[in-house]
C-alpha cells in the first residue's frame, strides 16, 4: 500500500522534487567556489571567506521552506484535483490513508536531504580549512532534513483542509495584516504590532518555525 | 432474505433549497437495484451518504449488515464503488492505476482484471489523461469488478458513454454479477437502460422517495385507463391513482399496482373501462414524477 502511494506520489511530484535535489546538492558547494587555498590564507581573507559562506547559507533554511511547500501542497494535490472521491472511497481508515500520505511525502523529502549532505560532504572534501575552522557537513544535513520536515507537516496539515478551512486561515492572516495596518496609520506609539509578535511566536522557541532562523553554516569556528 | 442496503429516516440539508427527508430504502441481498431520478433529485447526494462521504443530520444507515459511518473501512472493503464523475489520478497511466487500486484490496483479482482489459481493448502503458471518455468508464468498470465487491455502487456509470461502450460496460456487469450473489445498486436517469438488466426500482424524486417496488411490478402495473362516466370524487381504491385527466365525455386516469380483476371496482362506481394501455418504463416513470409533485385529490 506504502509502495504504491509513494509511487503514486513520486510520479506526482518528480519534477520539483528533481529541481530541489539539485538545489540542495548545489548550494553546498556554492560556499566553497572562493574557497582555494585557505590553508595558508591570512586571517582577514579566512574572515571574508567565513563571513561569504555563510551568506550562502541563508539560502538553505529557504531551501527547506521550498521543500515543505512544494512536498506539503504536491502530496494533496492529485486528492484536491479528484475532489477526494477516490480517497474516501478507499477500504482504509481516512487517518491511516493520511498517514500513507505523509509518509510517502517525507520519503521524497528525503531526497533533497541526501542530495545536500552529499553537496556538503563534496564541499567539504574540495576544500582545505585553515586552523580553528570546522566544517559541519552532517549537522547541517541534519538541520536542513529537520527543518523541512517541519515546513512540510505544516503545508501538508495547511493544504490537507478544506476550502472553508483554508478561507477562514486566509481570513485570520489578512485580519492580523489589517489590524496592523490600522494600528499603523493610527500612529499609535508603543502600540504592538501584530504582525511582529505573531512573528516572533512563530519563529523563537518553542515556535515551529524557530528551527529555520539562526546561523545555517557550514563552516564554522 | 436480508439487505444488503438499509436506510431508516434518513435526512440530510444541503444548502437552503435542497434537503433528502425520511429516506428508507430497502436493497436486498443479490439484487439489482436501479436507483432511479432527475437530475437534481439528490441520487449522488443518497449515494455519498450511504458512503460515508456526507453526514446525514438524521436517520441511520446500515450497508452489508454494518453500521455508516463507524464500521466505514469494512464496508468499502466489500463495496465497488463508481462515481458520478472520473476520480482517478490522471498522470498515472493505466497500468499504475490498476496497481494502485489492487494494492488497497485484499482480494483483488489481478488476473481477472488482465482478462476484462484485453476484453475492453484497454492501452496498458497509456497515461489516464489521454485515456477517451468511454475507456476511462471501462477502466472504473474493470477496477470495481475486479475487487471482487460484496456490493457495487454505481452512480451513472454509463453517463455520456456511446452506446457501443454503454453496452461493453453493461455486459461486463451482468457477466459479473451472474457469477455471482453480488448486490448492484445502480443510480440513473436513463430509464430504458435500467429496465434492462434491474430486478427492483427506487424512484427518487426532489430528495424523497416516491416509489421502491420489484421491476417486474413496475413494469406490468402501471397503466392508463380509458372510462366513461367515473365518478368525480374517488374513495378507496384497490391501486393507487397516479394521474386524472378529462378529454370530453371520458375519462383517462394512470394507476398503479393494476390487476385484471381490478376493472371490477369501476363497474361497482358505476363507470366503464374501454380500454387498457400498457405503459413502458420511461412513460410510468414520467406519471410517477408528475403524481409525486401534484399528487390526485
Amino acid at each position: 500500500m506504502y509502495k504504491q502511494v509513494l509511487k503514486a506520489q513520486w510520479l506526482a511530484a518528480r519534477l520539483p522534487v528533481v529541481l530541489l535535489a539539485v538545489l540542495a546538492f548545489a548550494l553546498p558547494l556554492l560556499t566553497v567556489t572562493s574557497g582555494s587555498g585557505l590553508a595558508n590564507a591570512p586571517v582577514e581573507r579566512v574572515g571574508q571567506w567565513l563571513f561569504a559562506a555563510q551568506q550562502v547559507g541563508v539560502l538553505i533554511p529557504g531551501l527547506a521552506l521550498l521543500a515543505g511547500l512544494l512536498l506539503g501542497i504536491g502530496a494533496w494535490a492529485p486528492d484536491h484535483a479528484a475532489k477526494h472521491v477516490y480517497a474516501l472511497a478507499l477500504p482504509i481508515p481516512r487517518s491511516m490513508f493520511v498517514l500513507l500520505r505523509f509518509a510517502a511525502g517525507a520519503t521524497l523529502l528525503a531526497i533533497p536531504v541526501v542530495t545536500l549532505g552529499v553537496g556538503a560532504i563534496v564541499a567539504t572534501l574540495s576544500v582545505s580549512l585553515p586552523d580553528g575552522v570546522h566544517a559541519y557537513p552532517l549537522q547541517l544535513t541534519a538541520r536542513f532534513a529537520m527543518a523541512a520536515l517541519v515546513c512540510f507537516a505544516i503545508f501538508f496539515a495547511i493544504s490537507i483542509a478544506t476550502k472553508r478551512a483554508a478561507l477562514a486561515t486566509l481570513g485570520v492572516i489578512c485580519g492580523v495584516l489589517l489590524a496592523d495596518a490600522v494600528l499603523a496609520s493610527l500612529s499609535i506609539k508603543d502600540a504592538a504590532s501584530v504582525t511582529a509578535s505573531v512573528f516572533y511566536l512563530l519563529t523563537n522557541w518553542p515556535g515551529p518555525l524557530s528551527i529555520l532562523m539562526g546561523r545555517w553554516a557550514l563552516f564554522d569556528v | 432474505m436480508s439487505n444488503a442496503i438499509e436506510t431508516f429516516d434518513l435526512g440530510y440539508r444541503a444548502g437552503k433549497h435542497f434537503e433528502i427527508r425520511d429516506l428508507g430504502l430497502k436493497v436486498r441481498e443479490g439484487s439489482i437495484y436501479g436507483f432511479l431520478g432527475p437530475n437534481g433529485s439528490g441520487k449522488t447526494t443518497t449515494i455519498r451518504l450511504l458512503l460515508g462521504m456526507l453526514k446525514p443530520v438524521r436517520g441511520t444507515i446500515t450497508v452489508l449488515g454494518r453500521k455508516v459511518p463507524d464500521e466505514m473501512a469494512r464496508i468499502m472493503a466489500q463495496t465497488g464503488y463508481v462515481p458520478e464523475r472520473p476520480h482517478l489520478y490522471p498522470y498515472l497511466t493505466l497500468e499504475q492505476a490498476v496497481r494502485y487500486h489492487a494494492a488497497f484490496y485484499e482480494g483483488f483479482d489481478m488476473a481477472y482484471a488482465g482478462e476484462m482489459r484485453r476484453s475492453f481493448g484497454l492501452p496498458l502503458d497509456q497515461k489516464l489523461s489521454h485515456l477517451s471518455k468511454g475507456e476511462i468508464g471501462k477502466l472504473h468498470m474493470l477496477l470495481v469488478l475486479a475487487q471482487r465487491p460484496k456490493l457495487l455502487v454505481l452512480d451513472e456509470p454509463t453517463d455520456g458513454l456511446d452506446p457501443v461502450v454503454r453496452r461493453d460496460v453493461l455486459s461486463a456487469l451482468l457477466d459479473f454479477c451472474s457469477q455471482g450473489s453480488a448486490t448492484v445498486f445502480i443510480s440513473s436517469h436513463l430509464v430504458h437502460e435500467l429496465e434492462r438488466i434491474c430486478d427492483w426500482v427506487g424512484v427518487l424524486d426532489n430528495g424523497k422517495l416516491v416509489v421502491e417496488l420489484p421491476m417486474q411490478s413496475f413494469k406490468n402495473g402501471i397503466k392508463r385507463i380509458r372510462l366513461t362516466g367515473a365518478p368525480s370524487l374517488v374513495g378507496d381504491t384497490p391501486f393507487v391513482l397516479l394521474q386524472r385527466e378529462t378529454t370530453g365525455t371520458e375519462q383517462v386516469w394512470v394507476v398503479r399496482g393494476w390487476q385484471p380483476p381490478m376493472a371490477q371496482w369501476f363497474e361497482g362506481v358505476g363507470a366503464a373501462v374501454k380500454e387498457v394501455v400498457d405503459l413502458d418504463l420511461e412513460e410510468g416513470f414520467v406519471e410517477l414524477l408528475r403524481s409525486s409533485r401534484a399528487p390526485v385529490s
